[in-house]
Parts: C-alpha cells; structure tokens; sequence
C-alpha cells in the first residue's frame, strides 16, 4: 500500500446514506420543533423513509419473485406489461390453479413487502415462524432492525 | 381551515345551542386530535363543557369521482346513526348540532366529549387499565348485540340492505379500478367467495367496530367511537372485524382485539342478543376484515394520488401489505385446520 492509499478517507455518499442523514434529521431535528399533529406527521415521514430503504435493499429479490411467477403461472402473458398485474389479472380470471406451490410464491413474496413495509408487523413474525422453510434475506433485513 | 377560522365559526355556532355559558364565551383549548385519516377530530372547551368537532376536511365532490370509496358515510348520517345507538342502549356521546356540506364549518356535528382513552398503546398493556381489559370482551360483545338490535327500517337512506354476492362484484371492481396491483387479495377474494357463508339477514353494523375506535375507562367500556363506516350485514362480520390481526395492535395472542378471548365475546353478544355466531363464521370475517383493511389502504393511496390528504395517507396506502400477509396466513391456517 502507498502513502497516498493510506489517506484515503471515505468520501462518497450513498443513496442509503442520504436517506439515513434525511431521516436522522427529521427524527432528531425537526420533529421536536414541531406541534403535535405536525410531530406525527414527521415521525411518519421518517418511517417512510425507513420503507425507502428497505426496499432499495429487498426490491431486486422481490422483483426477480415475481417474474420467476410470472413465467410459471402466466406462460402466455406480455413480459412488456407488469408482472404482478398481469399475475393478478389470472387469478381473476381464475386461470390460475393456486395449488401448494403458488400458495409458497404467496407467503415469500408477502414475508418480503411487510419486510419492506413494516418489519415490525406482529403477525410478519409468527408468519416467517411458520412458513421458515421459505424464509428468504427479508428475515435477516427484519432481523437487523 | 386552520384553528384560527375554525374557533370563529365554532364560537358562532355555539352561542345558539343549549349548553351553559355566561355572555361573551369563546372556544377554548381547541386541538385537533393526531389519527384519523378520513376525518378530523378536534377537542375544545366550551366554558365549562369539553366538546368534540367531527369535520370532513375536504368536499364530497372531490372523492365522488373515485370508483368504490369507501370513505363510509356523510357525517349527517354518521350523526343520525350514533342517535339510533343512544336510543338502543350503546355506550356513544350526545350529539348537539349537525351540520351540512354548505355550512361554514362544513360537513361536521359537535358532539359531547366523553371521558376516557381510545389510543390503543395507552390502555392496552398499561397496569392502570387492567380491571377494564378483563372484562371488555364481553361489554363488546353486549355493545355489539345491542347495535345490532337497531331497527333497519330507521337507517338513513344511504344505508341499504346488500347481498355478499353484492359485496364481491364491489370488491373485484375496486381491485379492478385500483389496477390489479395485489395478487395477494384477489387470491383472498376468491377464497372468500368459493367459501362464503349461506346468506342471512342483514342488521346494521357498526362496520368499524375495533381498538382504536373504543373509549375505555378504568372500569371499561366508556363510548364507541367513528361510526362512519356503519353499514347493513350479517351480525357475525362485526365481530370477526373486531378480531381482524391488524386491529390487535401488537398482542397478536389476544384475539379479541389485542385485549381479550373469543369465548367472552362470544358469551357478552349471547347474553344481549339470546344467541351468537359460531367460532368459524366469526373467523371467516377476520379474513374478510383483512381484505376489507387491504382495500381501505389502497383506497388512501388513490386518494393521495388525486391529491387529497397528506403524508399519513401516504403511508397507509403502505400497510396494504400487512392486510396481504394476514389474508395468507389465515387462509393459510384455515386450510390445515
């Protein structure tokens, strides 16, 4: 390593890390400075930013779900239009059987949003107790909150 | 329509109603009370006599355009029903001025304030409130058999009879209009219909009967609250509502709304009414309250789109997802039964 390596310091800043400062300040800053109604407010902006992040991490995962599905369940459809309407458009139209295995794509991709949404949701534990064999990152994302 | 504007058209409206007051009363104390997406609630004072405002902040004209709100009811018929429950023994606060849409204040009524808390973390698992968790499972059950004994033909017009097969056609065309988006509560949906329950006689419901929307006292039941999404069905679907996991707030192992067991709720509505439903049919509408929860919440994010509402509507449109993972998971559970 060089000299020059060595005083290296981190200077770039994420996307990530721009939303934690966002949400820091709101938390921290903003929202003891606030009346009552604006507090509430404010304390769910900052849990809006928390989804944010979530799904920038679990988004990909979530995504490549959903069209694993869509291959399997909607063989016909449009890969140009949206995956997860055309796959409820189906069910509508009761053309898909939702047997065992679609039942499986449901629990992942449920475990996954309330993991992106609200990790904390009481029912979202018992869920990944029972479904563990499915359990995918979305556990360990929820895990470190 | 700040606080300001607010106080003077109260300060107006109050003069002519008949609570005691010496010359020159104005509105003290007036907040607007955190929660409550669809309307706002403000607590102020009236010399010596706490009130409360119930107020529609935004026209009717402006949701009419959106396909199946479900907003509920005008807060003129809110009004007329909460009188119908004074009159049928139901715990609710007096009702002293309606007022319609073209009122300055707008669609609202004052309303008594009653003493007590309906923010669920407050009562829930504090120590002071103990005495009134144990026996709230069946003060509700007898609350809930006693609306239910409100003669239909007294309803305001806008509270129709409907068929469950009604109900579903609504709700498809909602998931419809709402672009598809939740694979998740058109399973639900389907599995609801493929299993709904033989049709019986409607009465009215209270439609939103749940923690959150309860004033509990020290002893127990104080009012219940919000009424706006009363409307007509079978007894059972209000006290699966009641069940419904989102409304448990955290104490998931407490069916009964976070706080209590099916058996006394079911054992309070058979003291009032004679009879109750049967443990499986209350259990079919928790998985119906969690669809219904699920299409409240994409109904807010509609909402927001057209530009009503702020950032809590916003997020609400978010806790979709909860109402998705309970629709699987008691579906999910019903089918390994």
């Amino acid at each position: 390593m060089t000299e020059l390596d060595e005083s290296i310091t981190a200077a770039d800043v994420t996307s990530r890390q721009l939303l934690q400062a966002v949400k820091g300040f709101l938390a921290e800053t903003v929202t003891p400075a606030l009346n009552d109604r604006d507090q509430f407010n404010a304390r769910v902006a900052a849990n809006v930013i928390g989804i944010v992040q979530r799904e920038q991490a679990l988004g990909p995962t979530l995504s490549a779900l959903d069209s694993a599905a869509f291959k399997k369940w909607v063989p016909d459809g449009s890969p140009g239009r949206d995956v997860v309407t055309q796959i409820s458009q189906a069910l509508a139209k009761r053309e898909i059987q939702p047997d065992a295995a679609f039942l499986d794509y449901l629990k992942q991709r449920q475990l996954l949003l309330s993991a992106i949404n609200n990790p904390r949701y009481a029912n979202r534990v018992l869920a990944a107790e029972k479904w563990r064999h499915l359990t995918t990152e979305s556990d360990s994302m929820a895990d470190q909150r | 329509m700040g606080p300001e504007t607010l106080a003077k058209h109260l300060d107006l409206v109050l003069e002519g109603l008949e609570i005691d007051h010496p010359a020159g009363t104005r509105v003290a104390n007036l907040t607007r009370l955190s929660g409550g997406a669809n309307n706002e609630t403000w607590r102020f004072t009236w010399h010596e006599t706490p009130l409360i405002l119930r107020r529609r902040p935004f026209s009717a004209e402006s949701i009419e355009s959106l396909e199946g709100n479900i907003l509920g009811l005008s807060l003129v018929d809110e009004a007329a029903i909460i009188q119908l429950a004074t009159q049928a023994s139901v715990p609710v606060p007096r009702i002293y001025k309606v007022f319609e849409a073209s009122h300055p204040l707008g669609e609202s009524f004052i309303m008594a304030f009653i003493p007590g808390e309906s923010i669920p973390q407050q009562w829930l698992n504090t120590a002071v409130f103990s005495t009134a968790r144990k026996g709230l499972a069946y003060e509700c059950g007898e609350a809930l058999a006693h609306i239910h004994t409100v003669a239909c033909s007294q309803l305001p017009q806008s509270i129709k009879p409907n068929t469950l097969a009604h109900r579903f056609d609504g709700i498809q065309r909602r998931l419809h209009v709402f672009g598809d988006i939740s694979p998740a509560m058109q399973f639900g949906l389907n599995w609801l219909t493929d299993h709904a329950p033989k049709e019986v006689p409607c009465v009215l419901l209270h439609g939103d009967f749940r923690t959150g929307n309860l004033l509990v006292n020290e002893q127990g039941l104080a009012g219940i609250l919000d009424w706006e999404l009363a409307h007509q069905g079978p007894p059972a679907e209000d006290l699966g509502y009641l069940c419904a996991h989102v409304w448990r707030f955290g104490n998931i192992e407490k069916p009964v709304g976070g706080f209590g067991e099916y058996a006394d709720l079911l054992a309070g509505y058979r003291s009032i009414a004679g009879w109750a439903p049967d443990l499986a049919s209350l259990q079919y509408w928790e998985i119906f309250a969690a669809l219904n929860w699920g299409l409240v919440c994409q109904t807010m994010g509609a909402l927001w789109h057209s530009g009503s509402g702020d950032i809590e509507r916003a997020a609400i449109a978010r806790r979709r997802s909860e109402a998705e993972l309970d629709l699987i998971y008691l579906i999910d559970a019903w089918e390994t039964v």
